[in-house]
């Protein structure tokens, strides 16, 4: 179980030799990066096979917590960093001038990613959130112009405050309770964090991590960072690091802060995402901007699954954040071509009607249709959410309703734009083969998901109820430790 | 492999088939054939329809997320399927000659033509066997989808307007989705048999807002009002087949969803029980009113569309009124009605839509006013539309008046008065409109460049004559759709019509269908008599004519179809205020507003400042607490 | 009763109802004539008229439409006669009852209507418009009459309405026992016999407008025929609904010639209506005596 520390250790340290090789061979640069995460893919896979219903706890370098760094992988963990790997490796940034420090960067985020996920204490997760945070605005400031720039600034500062504020909600935990290791945090919690230092630790760190998680009313710099980023990096930080978030608020919620008011929190500043997201791309008239603004709506859906107490909460979370994992990022690659107004993309099925079907199909599931996987998601939400006893729960239930009707409108706007002759303009060029394959790749998952949805369903299943044991996470961290 | 299993399989390989088969001239034959074969395995079926079994189950069930999915047919499956199945196969037959060749000729594709045609089926296929909520909602939302492919296939108009039926659609599937999630609480499955369980323990409350949420999104498909406002463009723009298709049968899949989960599962007595704060009105006089109201409001907007599409599209949406209002009523002669008026008006609605789209084969339009005195050049076109528009307008000796017939007839026992105007003044406001239609097209004076048009191609005419064989036929002999219209009551547990082969027999006041037309037929054969005992009439010229003391001539035209009842326009024209239209506008800029100030809120240059507000109110409230 | 039977009283019936349709038509010459102080036509003039209308030299078709409109004009009405059961002939009361017959009466219109459309003259064309207005403007007040009636007497059966009114004698007619429909049925009877002040759209008056203008010799000759129906069916229903119908023929036939009577007496006293103004009237008064009329019946 030792290969789990490769997930992380691996690109990290091809990311550092990765200058040095391409002095030797530009050639094997170039494919190292690839093939490291082709490996740790690979890696993830058959750790996953083994894994079976178990989890495992890794201590590094052989110290006990609360001293050592403790990596902890049960299928949710080892689900996100497989999809780090895969997700970084799908999106590999494309080749310009800038290639190198791409690859790097990314490599690095491959590793930091799969850290996050894996990590469990909160201070290495503050450390690789940190990293993760870095390695994102140099990816982002790669294209050079004004635009991006004052993007990346704005990222930049909104993060770091983001990054500070969970720092110190981190360490209202660590000065009640005196350790930042999940598992004994977990079992401190109740009599430690159960007041209202605990809340505002958490409120502290909701908003914190929220400003990747794309929370409400910390996310204002997504438009702007999707709409000027290369559309591979969009796609990365919308598909994968904002999960990676999510992750970790998820995390904190079933271990630590097992309180109704903060699932109440995260239910209303969700519920004000999904608002403020579908409206706002209602009126978009940028491609980018507009699958920004609804992945916003989207993340704001997780937002309101996760603050279902209970397995079925992190059941239906899980199901609505893997469906946007897939979508979301194939989005962003249709978006490679087709960036900039929406007015041009008048007849773009001409020119691409591979891309126009794949952004129906896409379309489809984001919104929910069956028997695409978007439905079963939609309805996992929406049945838990009514069947709570809280009415803001149904709040929460007609919010995402009303939301998936807008975004039903406006992503059908485009989408019959497409298959509409104009003949004043020309209509946009077509995709290139890299970013469709990899789109269709995605589209061909979600159908394939479509069809294999029993199993499928149960072995999320599976992850999510095993997400939920927090019993499960305390005794394999520190077995001696239970009562 | 149950019966049912078959008919879907091979509706699925039909899609396969058209789609493998290609941009072809003989797609369309071979899907007319392929639909006919569907039509045989119907058959093989036909013990529903006559009630001797009461469901086909498929062997195909799945279980997801711990809900089950199944699907069965059973009396009234079958009977909406027995009109989607022949709608499907008149129209691809129409679309398979000479219509076809045009439609290729002029750069459609007849593979996405057909292929849409055929998922329309299947989706409506799967939808009829639908066997619990969940199925139901997969099935309609393929439903909608597959008729979204086929409206989009027409004019820019018709998909801008497929595009206003996908925003309408997709609030209604929300709505429906609601719904379901709401029923699934309070009965804890998805299955028909545990919700209908579960609705005497349900609060009035959450009734209400189950049943309002259903029909809202049910009614979207019918075009019930105030969710009326996609359909008439939409269906009328649509390749002249593919309109005749969806004007027969396609809106009537959102009456059976109603049918089944206000009549099967909720049960008609439990919405009377419903009262609304003020007595005396229950949730199905509001059901009833809307259905009324929409079949009032749009025959009396059809009667001023200067386009024979429009019109008939507009009468198509009014005319799902009457099969509402049937169902609603409940009793085994009103929802009898309602039900024989689905197939009714499919037989007379297709032909008239094929009439109209034969008129534009030949001439190249379907606008009114530039039509006139076809009778002459293409008079079979003209006897088709002649029983469609007597049959629509719900005069013997045509299939609508019996359904219509059963409807007031209900009507009166029940003592609803109101209502009774309402449908009668719905069947006055379409007399005066299809009259319209008739004169505009077929009447009057023929124009000088249509001296040369000559009859549709024998690939339309035969369709044609046989749905107007049909109208015909099943006014005459009303009990051969009785038949299958009884089995359709008792699967969703109505009061079964006690009927023979000529309509209803009743000690109250009975309807035999059989003597009424004989004695009309003979009637006209003494007319005839009578009239032919005259002396030799002399045939004229059309121009060899007089009014106003002039002679006419080819310039003085005088078809025209503005304002073609200026008395009746002079009352009510300031009637037509749009305002429906000006709601929806209402809406749109709400939400316009809504979205821009969204935006604004994210366009802001200091997002920090947004971080240290959430902070601050975040903190404030955990200290207040 | 035996087919052979049922088969000679569809015969009678509509033969009847002619020769008594000849009578009202004289019967409103007559009146004519001594409203406006003449002495009137002689008693055979309507055959006469027939005579002579199938007689005429000229007769214009404007194709095969035309004549098929007239065909439909008197065939909807001989067929409307058998659903009207009088004195000893029920006909096909029980397999049709007042709805069948209301609507049946709507063929005879439909029928003109297109024959007339056929003739590609624009006065004539409009002549159908207003004709439909004003079907759309009578018929309204007419059916929530039939409405009340059948829910009255708790059948369609014309047969047994008569049975249920003769059983109570007088008192039980439907003019006593609903006045307010009877009024109703009344103004709307005005209105379905094209009389003044609502025959705009017959427009008799006037040669060159109004559906007439094409009909020439036996096309008129046909109308004719019609007219007699049209006189005698709205007599014999009225009667039938708030009469309490006839046992014998000598009761019979001076009720519904007084029914007939009055709308003609006030025809001649009347002018015209434009078209919107018939609307306007006809969805006003009788609707209002109607709906009134029904809320007591119904309550």
């Amino acid at each position: 179980m030792n290969q789990l520390a490769l997930l992380v250790a691996l690109p990290l340290i091809t990311a550092f030799l990765l200058p040095v090789v391409n002095r030797v061979s530009t050639l094997a640069a170039r494919w190292l990066g690839p093939l490291v995460l082709l490996v740790t893919s690979a890696i993830g896979i058959s750790l996953w096979s083994q894994l079976g219903d178990s989890a495992v706890a890794v201590e590094l370098g052989g110290f006990r917590p609360p001293l050592g760094i403790t990596l902890y992988a049960d299928r949710l963990a080892l689900l996100f960093a497989l999809a780090t790997s895969i997700g970084t490796l799908l999106l590999w940034p494309s080749r310009g001038e800038e290639w190198l420090r791409q690859s790097t960067l990314a490599l690095i985020l491959a590793a930091s990613g799969s850290g996050l996920a894996l990590s469990g204490d909160l201070f290495n997760i503050y450390v690789f959130y940190e990293l993760v945070a870095v390695v994102s605005y140099g990816l982002i400031a790669a294209r050079s112009s004004a635009g991006s720039f004052a993007a990346t600034v704005r990222y930049l500062i909104v993060s770091s405050f983001g990054a500070a504020l969970a720092l110190t909600g981190i360490a209202l935990v660590y000065q009640a309770t005196g350790t930042l290791n999940l598992a004994q945090l977990s079992q401190l919690a109740p009599t430690h964090l159960n007041n209202l230092q605990g809340l505002a630790a958490f409120v502290l760190m909701l908003i914190g991590f929220g400003v990747k998680a794309e929370l409400f009313p910390v996310n204002t710099w997504v438009p702007e960072v999707y709409a000027t980023a290369p559309t591979r990096v969009s796609g990365l930080l919308a598909g994968v690091v904002s999960k990676l978030a999510l992750l970790i608020i998820v995390r904190l919620l079933v271990l630590v802060f097992n309180q109704p008011e903060a699932l109440t929190v995260m239910l209303v500043l969700g519920m004000l995402g999904v608002v403020t997201g579908e409206l706002a791309a209602w009126r978009a008239r940028d491609f980018n901007r507009m699958i920004a603004y609804s992945s916003i709506g989207q993340l704001g859906i997780m937002f309101i699954a996760f603050s279902i107490p209970g397995q079925a909460g992190v059941f239906a979370g899980l199901a609505v954040a893997l469906h946007h994992l897939v979508v979301k990022p194939a989005m962003f690659l249709l978006a490679g071509r087709w960036q900039g107004s929406l007015d041009r993309l008048a007849g773009a099925a001409r020119t691409s009607p591979l891309g126009a079907v794949l952004f129906i199909l896409l379309a489809l599931s984001l919104i929910g249709v069956p028997p695409l996987p978007g439905f079963w998601a939609k309805l996992l939400v929406m049945v838990n959410l009514m069947a709570q006893e809280n009415t803001l729960y149904s709040v929460g239930a007609w919010v995402i309703m009303g939301g998936a009707a807008l975004e039903a409108n406006y992503l059908f706007r485009v989408a019959s734009s497409f298959y509409h002759r104009s003949e004043q303009q020309t209509p946009p060029v077509a995709h290139r083969t890299r970013d469709l394959a990899t789109a269709s790749l995605l589209g061909a998952g979600l159908v394939a998901g479509a069809v294999l949805i029993m199993p499928l369903a149960d072995e999320i299943e599976g992850v999510a109820s095993q997400a939920a044991n927090r019993d499960q996470y305390v005794q394999t961290v520190n077995p001696e430790a239970l009562p | 492999m149950t019966p049912l299993d078959q008919l879907l399989a091979l509706s699925a390989l039909t899609v396969v088939a058209v789609w493998l088969i290609g941009n072809r001239q003989v797609t369309g034959w071979n899907a007319t054939i392929l639909y006919a074969a569907q039509g045989v395995l119907l058959m093989m079926m036909s013990d529903l329809g006559y009630g001797e079994v009461q469901s086909i189950a498929s062997s195909l069930t799945f279980k997801v997320l711990g809900h089950g999915l199944h699907w069965r047919f059973d009396g009234l499956s079958w009977f909406f399927a027995l009109i989607t199945i022949g709608a499907a196969f008149l129209a691809s037959w129409f679309a398979s000659g000479e219509w076809g060749q045009r439609y290729r000729a002029a750069g459609g594709s007849l593979r996405l033509f057909h292929v849409a045609l055929a998922l329309n089926v299947f989706s409506m296929l799967v939808l009829l066997a639908s066997g619990d909520l969940l199925s139901l909602f997969i099935g309609w939302e393929l439903v909608s989808w597959a008729s979204f492919l086929i409206m989009a296939l027409g004019s820019a108009t018709a998909t801008r307007y497929a595009m206003r039926y996908v925003t309408y659609a997709f609030a209604g599937a929300m709505a429906v989705l609601m719904a379901l999630v709401m029923v699934y609480t309070r009965s804890g499955s998805f299955e028909f048999q545990d919700f209908r369980d579960a609705v005497p323990a349900m609060s009035s409350g959450s009734l209400w807002m189950i049943v309002i949420l259903f029909v809202a999104g049910f009614g979207v498909k019918m075009a019930l009002i105030p969710f009326h406002l996609w359909q008439a463009k939409a269906y009328a723009e649509t390749p002249g087949p593919g309109a005749a298709f969806l004007g027969a049968i396609s809106s009537r899949m959102g009456l059976f969803a109603l049918v089944v989960v206000l009549v099967q599962l909720v049960g008609v007595e439990r919405l009377a029980d419903l009262q609304l704060v003020f007595p005396f009105f229950s949730a199905r006089d509001l059901l009833s009113w809307l259905a009324v109201l929409t079949l009032i409001f749009a025959t009396f907007t059809a009667l001023r569309q200067h386009d024979a599409r429009r019109l008939l599209a507009w009468h198509g949406i009014g005319q799902g009124g009457y099969m509402l209002l049937g169902v609603l009523i409940a009793d085994d002669l009103g929802s009898a009605g309602g039900l024989m008026h689905v197939f009714n008006h499919a037989t007379y609605q297709a032909v008239l839509f094929m009439t109209v789209t034969a008129v534009i084969h030949r001439t190249g339009t379907s606008d009114l006013n530039k039509l006139g005195g076809l009778v002459t050049r293409m008079p079979l076109s003209f006897v088709a539309m002649l029983i469609g528009i007597i049959g629509l307008a719900g005069l013997p000796p045509m299939n609508g008046f019996v359904s219509k017939w059963l409807l007031y007839r209900a009507l009166i026992i029940d003592g609803s008065p109101l209502l009774f105007l309402g449908s009668v003044v719905g069947t006055l406001g379409t007399i005066l409109s299809v009259y319209k239609l008739i004169h505009n097209t077929f009447l009057g004076q023929l124009r000088l460049e249509h001296v040369e048009v000559e009859e549709a191609p024998s690939s339309m005419i035969w369709p044609m004559m046989i749905l107007s064989t049909i109208v015909f036929v099943t006014g005459y002999f009303p009990g051969l759709v009785l038949d299958w219209v009884a089995s359709a009551q008792a699967a969703v547990g109505l009061p079964v019509l006690a009927h023979n082969l000529g309509g209803v027999p009743s000690h109250k006041g009975g309807l035999d269908m059989i003597w009424v037309v004989s004695v009309l037929l003979a009637g006209f054969g003494i007319g005839a008599l009578v009239f032919f005992s005259g002396g030799r009439s002399k045939r004229v010229h059309q121009l060899d004519n007089y009014a106003g003391g002039h002679f006419l001539t080819a310039e003085t035209r005088y078809q025209y179809s503005d304002n073609f009842y200026p008395g009746l326009m002079h009352l009510i024209g300031p009637w037509y205020r749009k305002s429906f239209r000006w709601l929806e506008r209402g809406f749109v800029s709400t939400v316009d507003t809504l979205s821009q100030a969204m935006q604004g809120f994210y366009r802001v240059v200091h997002p920090s400042f947004y971080l240290l507000v959430a902070v601050v109110s975040a903190l404030t409230w955990v200290v207040a607490r | 009763m035996s087919p052979g039977e049922l088969i000679i009283e569809l015969f009678l019936m509509p033969l009847v109802a002619f020769v008594v349709g000849l009578g009202m038509v004289l019967m409103y010459r007559r009146i004519g004539a001594r409203i406006q102080r003449r002495v009137g036509p002689p008693f055979f003039q309507p055959i006469y008229d027939i005579i002579k209308l199938y007689g005429k030299h000229t007769q214009i078709s404007h194709g095969l439409i035309h004549e098929i409109g007239i065909i439909m004009a008197v065939g909807g009405y001989v067929a409307a006669e058998t659903l009207l059961p009088v004195p000893g002939m029920s006909g096909l009361a029980d397999k049709g009852g007042v709805v069948t017959l209301a609507y049946v009466m709507m063929i005879p219109s439909l029928g003109l209507a297109l024959g007339v459309g056929q003739c590609a003259n624009p006065n004539g064309s409009i002549g159908i418009s207003r004709a439909l207005t004003a079907m759309l403007a009578y018929d309204i007040p007419f059916i929530l009459v039939i409405f009340g009636a059948a829910y009255v007497y708790g059948t369609t059966n014309l047969a047994d309405i008569i049975a249920i009114q003769q059983q109570q004698g007088p008192g039980g007619w439907g003019i006593v026992q609903m006045p307010l429909l009877a009024l109703a049925a009344l103004l709307s009877l005005q209105g379905i016999m094209g009389k003044q002040p609502f025959e705009i759209y017959i427009a008799p008056a006037e040669i060159a407008t109004g559906p007439m203008v094409e009909m020439s010799g036996k096309f008129m000759g046909g109308l004719f025929v019609m007219q007699c129906f049209q006189l005698y069916t709205v007599g014999v229903l009225y009667t039938t609904l708030f009469l309490g119908g006839g046992e014998y023929w000598l009761t019979f036939l001076p009720k519904i010639f007084s029914v007939v009577a009055i709308p003609m007496m006030i025809a001649f006293v009347f002018p015209r209506y434009r078209t919107e103004d018939v609307i306007r009237l006809l969805w006003k008064w009788p609707v209002l005596i109607a709906l009134t009329g029904l809320a007591v019946v119904l309550r």
